[in-house]
């Protein structure tokens, strides 16, 4: 088992306002699994990726990542699992401006202190993948946010990351981009890639094997998805 | 691997000109404005003093006191008031002492239908030495001039135009109108005593025209008129009251011990009135020095306002880009960066800056200084040599202190948002 949340809690403080975006959440995925958590606005679904990939803290709860209890490491191991084992790709890209693809895929390897020859050759081999060999000298800025997308899953698994996370990937691309991003992750997927991806678009979801549905911070329901059911994407 | 963050640090900066070159304007304004603003102040300082040096070292000078009216009933009948016989007593008593007494009036000399007027010193032959200001034709009043009650004048280099062009002037005769004397003439009829003021009018003959000194400390010393003192009480004072003394002592380190003789010395003379004014050379650059002081103070705080205004310039572009930057650092931190990571990156964008910024700082603020230094030696008519004095201090000072501000405030928003968890640094507003 690769990942295994125990009832895992995050509260945020507003003020002297309390707001619980997750309230005793209990999960479980596999390696090589390819997970869509899908939602409501406001459902926790980023709160959730968050904690998966150690972005912050859950405020309570237990959080077994390939066997560690992530939450109760120091801050520098967290910092190495979330260089080395996660991959995490935003709705909005993030990439650095001012700096070419390539530079933007370097990042997680100059981090990983990888030498910088092999940082290269391994950030070409990378953009090349997703489609972008013509485009490694481009700045963020130059390209589309299709192209910029791929940038960034080519920087999410720059380290051979075991978790793949997407936090709505497509949301911010038309259907033509989004569909091969999507399909970027389904070739990821069968090359035994785990992926865990939130979206509020219950189609997307479907080219996904399992769809968890969280509403107001609980999870109401976890099935698999009929794989004929990718037809109709 | 710190030498790829380091080259990513630059890389950054390379990237980011507009932001970079900002906070360095911030550095480099308040570096340049320190270090001209100081050198300006030491250049003027040494301009100063040299010119008051070169008025001649080692002086003192003697004056008459201004007495009240009050004092003045008081000590009526009592010998006060400085007089030529004084010059002559203190010559007697203190040998090792070169003493120039000076009484002067305002007259008018003229040669057919040229005239001059101006200010006539009367003086002895030492006052040349002492003010080292020497004749560059002719001679200057001599022994014999005084002894002999000669009219003789000796003219200032823009006198000498005036009066006489391109001519040589030695030899010729000058009318000299002036000096108001107070004669108490009994009339004939012994009835009653009556106060007369007669305007003199003289025939002088040139003996010396005086090399071109310019303008020093406020006086143009080639608009002087000199005559024998003798001369100028017995002509044109009728009378034996002088204005001044220069007097030159030899050795510098005892020119206190010499003034409060002298001043005693004199005090007897004056029949216990103590109705005169000894300063020296150190006062005067004492003054000066104080004057400086002002200066300073105002300049240093129109600069130490110039080095916080560069700061906060430079607190301005970090506070507008921190929104930027954290994010920045919660992308770097989400795909695996460390604090120290961070912190490093951050130190050396802003070291860099600031260094930079520092230097260019140092030039501007040096060409700035000699630029000032130019201008005013070319304002100066009569070579006043504004030198600028570039202080190592200052530099230091300046450097460090916007160095320093540059370093900090590039730092400190990096080390708060190296606090925050990635989510919240990717997504703050
Ligand atoms: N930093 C925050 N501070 C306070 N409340 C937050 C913060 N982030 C999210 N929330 C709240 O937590 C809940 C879940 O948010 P989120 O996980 O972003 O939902 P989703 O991604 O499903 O839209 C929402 O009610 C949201 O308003
Ligand atoms: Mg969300």
């Amino acid at each position: 088992m690769l990942i295994h949340l125990h009832n895992i809690s995050k509260i945020y403080k507003a003020g002297d306002v309390e707001v619980p975006a997750l309230i005793n959440l209990t999960m479980k995925v596999e390696h090589g699994e390819f997970v869509a958590i899908i939602g409501q606005s406001g459902s926790g679904k980023t709160t959730l990726l968050d904690i998966l990939g150690c972005l912050s803290h859950p405020t309570s709860g237990e959080y077994w990542l390939d066997g560690e209890n992530v939450h109760e490491l120091p801050d520098a191991q967290i910092t190495t699992i979330r260089n080395k084992k996660i991959g995490f790709i935003f709705q909005t890209f993030h990439l650095l401006p001012r700096k070419t693809a390539l530079e933007n895929v370097q990042l997680p390897l100059m981090y990983a202190r990888v030498p910088h020859a092999t940082q290269h050759d391994r950030a070409s081999e990378l953009l090349t993948m997703v489609g972008l060999t013509d485009r490694l000298y481009h700045y963020s800025n130059q390209l589309s946010g299709g192209q910029q997308q791929r940038v960034a899953i080519a920087r999410a698994l720059a380290n051979r990351p075991a978790l793949l996370l997407a936090d709505e990937p497509t949301g911010n691309l038309d259907s033509k981009s989004g569909n091969d991003i999507l399909n970027v992750f389904d070739q990821l997927h069968q090359q035994g890639q785990t992926i865990i991806m939130i979206t509020h678009d219950p189609l997307i979801a479907k080219r996904a094997e399992r769809c968890i549905t969280l509403s107001d911070g609980k999870i109401v329901s976890n099935q698999m998805t009929h794989p004929s059911s990718k037809i109709l994407v | 691997m710190i030498l790829a963050i380091i080259h990513d640090a630059f890389k950054n900066l390379s990237a980011n000109l507009l932001r970079s070159g900002l906070t360095m304007l911030g550095v480099i304004i308040g570096v340049a404005s320190v270090i001209a603003m100081i050198a300006i102040v030491e250049g003027g300082q040494v301009w100063l003093v040299s010119s008051i040096e070169r008025l001649g070292t080692n002086l003192l000078f003697v004056w008459k006191k201004r007495l009240t009216v009050e004092e003045r009933r008081m000590f009526a009948g009592r010998n006060i008031k400085l007089k030529y016989e004084d010059a002559l007593a203190i010559r007697q008593h203190f040998p090792n002492l070169t003493i120039a007494p000076k009484v002067g009036f305002d007259g008018q000399l003229k040669i057919g239908d040229r005239d001059f007027s101006g200010h006539i010193s009367g003086t002895s032959p030492e006052y040349s030495e002492i003010r080292n200001f020497f004749p560059s034709a002719g001679r200057f009043v001599t022994t014999e001039d005084l002894r002999g009650w000669r009219r003789s004048v000796v003219l200032g280099k823009t006198v000498a135009e005036v009066l006489f062009g391109t001519e040589s002037p030695i030899g010729k005769e000058v009318k000299i109108f002036g000096g108001v004397k107070k004669m108490k003439t009994k009339d004939i009829t012994k009835v009653e005593k009556q106060e007369q003021e007669i305007v003199e009018e003289y025939r002088f003959v040139v003996i010396g025209v005086m090399e071109p000194k310019g303008e020093i400390y406020g006086q143009n010393r080639d608009e002087m008129i000199f005559i024998p003192v003798t001369t100028a009480l017995r002509f044109f004072k009728g009378n034996d009251k002088i204005d001044s003394m220069v007097i030159h002592v030899p050795d510098r380190n005892s020119m206190e011990k010499v003034t409060q003789k002298l001043h005693q010395f004199l005090v007897q003379r004056h029949d216990g009135v103590d109705d005169i004014r000894i300063r020296n050379q150190g006062d005067f650059l004492g003054a000066v020095e104080q004057t400086l002081w002002t200066f300073r103070i105002v300049l240093g705080g129109i600069a130490l306002v110039a080095l916080l205004v560069g700061g906060i310039g430079i607190m301005n572009i970090m506070l507008v880009t921190v929104t930027e930057r954290t994010r920045e650092i919660g992308l770097r931190k989400a795909i695996g960066a460390r604090r120290n990571d961070i912190l490093l990156q951050f130190l050396i964008e802003s070291t860099t800056i600031s260094v930079i910024g520092g230097v260019l700082g140092i030039i501007l603020g040096i060409v700035t200084a000699y630029g000032f230094g130019n201008l005013v030696a070319q304002a100066m008519p009569g070579g006043g040599d504004w030198g600028a004095v570039v202080e190592p201090t200052a530099i230091l000072i300046a450097f460090t202190f916007a160095v320093g501000v540059g370093i900090l405030f590039g730092l400190f928003p990096a080390m708060k948002a190296a606090k925050l968890d990635p989510a919240e640094a990717l997504r703050y507003q």
